[in-house]
């Protein structure tokens, strides 16, 4: 049987009118309401479905239907404030093309990977995957079984991941969307504190009385905090907010010292400032003294690119690049020397004067400072270098830890910290902040897993690039993407992330609630529930721990990532994925399946269901509370040990709790006296990440971009979001009114960079780099505005696809790539 | 001494031709003059004199590109001159004559950063806005005439102050439309602002 | 369904130190439309064509109690900075009667801890970060959110 394309819009359509049915209640001749119950709307909380900043919103279904949201009051976070992507959550929900059932690749009745989709049954779906992902086992391994995480899983979700990854499947080949977005900062905190996550909070908002803006866009990506921030601001008359970016956009109206910086050199500005901080004798030397030690970074270490390309071969430094060296304030202080506000100047292109006034108000010890900052800082081939040299300011001048006083790096998903970072869903990490490379941590994992030593392997797996690339290079052949849509959002799709996808040699799950452009790539595409759909934890960049209850089914036989891991791991005995030594360290799961071995370990159906709320479809499935299981088997690995979070039904009630949560409470200060219950009595500061409890400074140099302008390809670009869209815009660009707000992405270019193209605003232009084309339009004015010679352009169009033109060139040290910076061309079309 | 008397007694009793001479180069000269002037004042009054030193480049120049005044869908443009210069002759000897502080301004370096021209936006604002006012906003009527408005092609917010306020005369355009070419300063205190 | 067939040879990605053996790659989207619509992944889409706010509106009706509402008209040029808001010129409560612009919601003068101010709280300054106005064009995609009863004539 096979479906066109057409009677497969029909039967999804069809589908979901019929999940709808029911809603429509006939009109009244009265227009008063006499009838409580039609008026009535059910409301619960749920942490917003969008960015890291974690708002809560307020959800009102009415049977069983979102039928309206709006801003939590009760939230600290956002106090009833929702941005215009989040006060429309209601309708995410509700596009009309939902997936409603599996769909496989199909050629007369058969898998085939050059078949049209046809739906199928979960078994059938299932069978089929099953059978895929046991071949690739039996004829390569485990290393060449992965999978495609995200930060938009529920907490739940992405620790069900890891464990059937990294102890089911015995691979480590895991990684999230949050590589992309993250890696970097992570990077920076183990380095600079060894343990992750901001140490200040949202608190830091109200006290501060100087802003600076590392490369953010806090106005369109992070709203609400940036409501925050201008309630700060403009109703404090000292307050300073200085923002610096490689273009001018809208943070920049409530910019008291805005400042446009060559790509790149922000690293440069940094050292400036460092340098500064020593030159005017405002290092703040008893802190420095106690709480820190000066380091260095090894330089030289290569771009992050395939090992055969040419910047590679020339990097002296690429296998010892994670090394950090010994060094003396003196040599620091030489070392940073070099960047005066001349070199400074003249590197980034940034005033002088500007340069110093922001420098002032860090070398003040009177002005409470608080950087901020996301993927400018992150998606940077010296992302990690730059993370830390941020916190070497605040750490010079004891500017850290203390309320309005703080480095505070942002998330851009959900539950980017949350999910991705505290469970570990990295190919190279475990729950709470442990790394597979360390025997030590792994054995931690089996003992509360409850399974043999040896079980996970020691061996990191692939992270994100790698894996496309390993796709393209059929090392990679049985493949889950969940919960994201990364053959947009992946850098070089033309050389990489399409051809991985396409190889004949590979099988490609893609679990999503709407077709993506990932979808399209997909060999078998599974439905999914999401948000309020499903019961699940999200935690946001805040360290905050937020909840919330299933609200609504799901539509047709969508299921929970949840879910679909759960029941996929049914289909495996255990003898099917371990071999026999490691079998035979475990006699009695003989003839269990990967599900009992994981999920019915005594840890995870430890809650009856009798606890969980009528609606909850995953626990039902299953006949315990699986989501109070898994997170209180997951919890298990940070308590008492400075990742502690609360009983499971504190998070039901609370808006919300930020980590470690010890006895009842939570923390808003990490590694203060008083403020964090780890830190040791008499000690003031204690960076506990650390054996002695002192913070690196760690210096690194300016180095130049893998990638920059020259003759042929002679701009530069810069790619990011928009306030109305999220991400790859797979949800809000199904939302009418987002979609009407910013309809298709544009090239925002100067205008005499556009004059001396001959192009004018709207023109149809095509963007080009080495790797691949594009094709959209010219815009010269609005919201944001480039300097010469710089476009920028939103990702989240899938009708555009930008990611065709940009570099997979990563951070070295984190595998993150540089969305912000490759060498383009644009011309008329 | 002789030579200073003879030459007092040329000067003093003049041939006819010598007059004719006179008066034919005052002629000459003054056509050369008043050409000149004209040449000069009307070279003035363009978009690339006006936008020929740092000052206006770099600061009015680039705000004014984003807006409706510059570019279009018609093409039909306002450029500098248009609005700041008035058209008639003795309206715009009087500004040229003013224009002259302008000149002694540059020379002085008064905007010749960016922060100064930032620090005395509101002054230069405020003198302009008075400017306006004071002639009913005389150079915006120049293209935005009253009576041929079409208010069925106007938008229904636009339709609603201009068929009351600005008919009554209680209303004049730059009352509302500030701001509409370059960036405003800070309008605390002034009137129709928050 | 038409397959596009490409060859993609083998990209050695920078300078062809190593040549990879060559890949035969289908690319076919199986008769899944995404935002896309069925254009194959390897394909330049045309651009959509650029796309107008319409002038002026007549306001809009909201889909839920506490939706913002949506900007029914054009806003070029409209300022909201250090130094001025623009929006506030029409709708701050001293004009709105004037202008005949919405007045801002009383919500707007509250604030974070829910004392209302004599005047709009800072934390609502930057209005478009809840407002937005809107092209004239069809959603990409129909969707299928009903409003309660009492809002239902929502389009």
């Amino acid at each position: 049987m096979s479906l066109s394309r057409r009677d497969f819009i029909k039967a999804n359509a069809i589908a979901a009118t019929a999940a709808a049915a029911g809603i429509a209640i006939p009109a009244t001749a009265s227009n008063l309401v006499t009838d409580s119950a039609k008026s009535k709307i059910k409301w619960d909380k749920a942490p917003c479905r969008f960015c890291g900043t974690g708002c809560s919103v307020l959800v009102g279904s009415q049977d069983g239907k979102v039928v309206a949201t709006q801003g939590d009051p009760d939230a600290p976070v956002n106090k009833g404030l929702n941005c215009i992507k989040g006060y429309f959550l209601s309708k995410i929900m509700y596009g009309k093309d939902r997936l409603t059932q599996p769909l496989l690749r199909m050629t007369d009745g058969e898998y085939d990977k050059e078949g049209d989709f046809v739906p199928v049954s979960w078994d059938k779906a299932f069978d089929v995957m099953a059978m895929k992902f046991k071949k690739t086992l039996k004829d390569k391994g485990p290393t060449a079984i992965g999978m495609f995480g995200s930060g938009q899983w529920t907490v739940m979700e992405g620790y069900a991941a890891v464990k059937l990854m990294k102890a089911g499947f015995r691979s480590n080949n895991i990684d999230p969307n949050a590589r992309h977005c993250m890696a970097s900062a992570v990077g920076g905190f183990m380095r600079t504190f060894g343990i992750d996550e901001p140490m200040g909070c949202y608190d830091d908002f109200e006290a501060s009385d100087c802003f600076v803006l590392w490369g953010s866009n806090m106005a369109e990506m992070h709203p609400i905090l940036w409501s925050r921030l201008t309630d700060r601001r403009l109703s404090q008359e000292h307050v300073k907010v200085h923002v610096m970016s490689t273009y001018k956009h809208r943070s920049f109206e409530l910019a008291d010292n805005g400042m446009i910086f060559t790509p790149n050199t922000d690293l440069a500005i940094a050292n400036f400032i460092a340098n500064y901080i020593i030159q005017t004798d405002s290092v703040n030397w008893d802190f420095v003294n106690k709480h820190t030690h000066f380091k260095k970074a090894t330089t030289d270490i290569g771009y992050g690119l395939r090992p055969e390309h040419k910047l590679e071969q020339a990097a002296k430094n690429v296998a010892s690049k994670g090394k950090i060296h010994d060094m003396t304030f003196e040599e620091y202080k030489a070392q940073v020397a070099e960047y005066t506000v001349e070199k400074t100047e003249e590197i980034s292109g940034v005033p002088a004067k500007k340069l110093i006034e922001m420098a002032k108000a860090y070398a003040d010890p009177k002005v409470k400072v608080m950087s901020l900052w996301t993927m400018g800082m992150n998606q940077h081939t010296r992302g990690v270098w730059m993370n830390s040299l941020v916190y070497n300011i605040h750490l010079l001048t004891g500017k850290i830890s203390l309320p309005g006083n703080g480095p505070f790096s942002l998330t851009g998903q959900p539950s980017a910290c949350g999910t991705a970072r505290e469970v570990g869903t990295f190919s190279h990490r475990l729950p709470a902040d442990l790394v597979v490379k360390k025997k030590a941590h792994r054995d931690i994992a089996e003992k509360i897993w409850k399974l043999p030593e040896g079980t996970i392997p020691g061996k990191p797996g692939y992270h994100a690039v790698e894996q496309n690339r390993m796709l393209k290079d059929g090392k990679l052949n049985a493949y889950w993407v969940m919960c994201n849509n990364n053959m947009q959002a992946a850098p070089n799709m033309n050389e990489e992330g399409l051809p991985g996808y396409r190889n004949p040699d590979n099988f490609i799950v893609v679990s999503d609630p709407y077709p993506t452009v990932t979808c399209q790539a997909a060999d078998l595409i599974l439905p999914t529930a999401m948000w309020v759909e499903k019961e699940g934890c999200y935690g946001n960049a805040e360290r905050r721990t937020q909840q919330w209850f299933q609200q609504v089914k799901a539509p047709g036989e969508a299921k929970s990532d949840l879910w679909q891991l759960m029941e996929f791991s049914k289909r495996f005995k255990i003898e099917e994925v371990w071999d026999e030594e490691l079998l035979a360290k475990a006699p009695h799961l003989r003839g269990k399946t990967m599900y009992d071995v994981l999920y019915r370990n005594g840890n995870v159906d430890a809650f009856s269901i009798d606890e969980a709320k009528e609606l909850n479809d995953d626990a039902h499935d299953c006949g315990f509370y699986v989501q109070k299981g898994l997170f209180e088997e997951y919890a298990t690995f940070g308590r008492g040990h400075g990742h502690d979070l609360a009983p499971y039904e504190m998070y039901q009630k609370a808006r919300g709790l930020r980590w470690p949560v010890v006895d009842g409470k939570e923390t808003l200060w990490r590694f203060k006296e008083g403020s964090d219950p780890y830190v040791g009595k008499g000690k003031d500061f204690e960076f506990y990440g650390k054996p002695d409890g002192k913070a690196f400074i760690i210096a690194a140099p300016y180095e130049k971009p893998p990638e920059s302008p020259d003759e042929e390809y002679d701009m530069w670009l810069c790619t990011g979001r928009v306030l109305e869209h999220w991400h790859s815009g797979s949800m809000t660009r199904r939302v009418p009114e987002l979609y009407r707000a910013f309809p298709d992405a544009v090239v925002f270019m100067h205008p005499d960079d556009a004059r001396k193209r001959n192009l004018r605003r709207g023109d149809e232009v095509i963007v080009e780099s080495r790797r691949g084309e594009m094709k959209s339009r010219i815009e010269t004015r609005g919201r944001n505005r480039p300097p010469v010679g710089l476009v920028f352009v939103p990702w989240f169009d899938a009708r555009q696809l930008i990611n065709k033109l940009t570099l997979d060139a990563t951070d070295p040290l984190s595998k993150q790539t540089d969305y912000k910076k490759c060498a383009i061309k644009v011309r008329k079309a | 001494m002789n030579i200073l008397k003879k030459l007092w007694l040329t000067l003093s009793t003049p041939s006819k031709a010598g007059v004719g001479l006179v008066l034919a180069l005052g002629f000459v000269g003054g056509v050369v003059f008043w050409g000149g002037f004209n040449t000069t004042l009307s070279l003035t009054n363009t978009e690339e004199f006006c936008t020929g030193c740092h000052e206006m480049a770099d600061n009015v120049y680039q705000e004014y590109r984003e807006t409706i005044h510059y570019s279009n869908r018609s093409g039909v443009r306002a450029t500098c001159p248009d609005c700041h210069v008035p058209k008639d002759w003795t309206h715009k000897i009087i500004r040229k004559i003013a224009a002259s502080k302008e000149v002694w301004g540059m020379l002085t370096g008064i905007i010749d950063t960016r922060e100064k021209f930032v620090d005395h936006r509101k002054s230069m604002a405020m003198r302009e806005w008075k400017r306006m006012k004071d002639n009913d906003s005389r150079e915006c009527r120049n293209c935005h005439n009253f009576e041929y408005m079409d208010f069925s092609e106007q938008g229904s917010r636009s339709v609603k102050m201009h068929s009351t306020a600005l008919a009554s005369g209680e209303k004049t355009c730059i009352d509302c439309h500030k701001g509409i070419a370059h960036e405003l300063p800070d309008m605390k205190g002034v009137e129709g602002w928050h | 369904m038409k397959k596009i067939m490409i060859v993609l040879i083998a990209m050695s990605i920078a300078t062809g130190a190593v040549a990879q053996t060559k890949a035969e790659i289908m690319v076919n989207n199986g008769g899944v439309e995404s935002l896309r619509g069925s254009a194959e992944l390897d394909v330049t889409r045309s651009a959509d064509k650029h796309k107008r706010v319409l002038k002026d509106r007549e306001p809009l009706q909201r889909n839920y109690v506490h939706q913002p509402p949506i900007i029914p008209h054009q806003v070029r040029g409209y300022k909201v900075n250090l130094n001025v808001n623009k929006c506030l010129s029409c709708h701050g409560w001293k004009y709105a009667r004037e202008t005949g612009a919405t007045k801002i919601s009383p919500t707007h003068f509250e604030t974070r801890e829910g004392m209302t101010l004599s005047d709009v709280s800072p934390r609502r300054y930057f209005c478009q970060q809840c407002h937005v106005p809107q092209v004239d064009g069809r959603p990409l995609v129909e969707n299928d959110f009903k409003a309660v009863d009492s809002l239902s004539q929502y389009k």
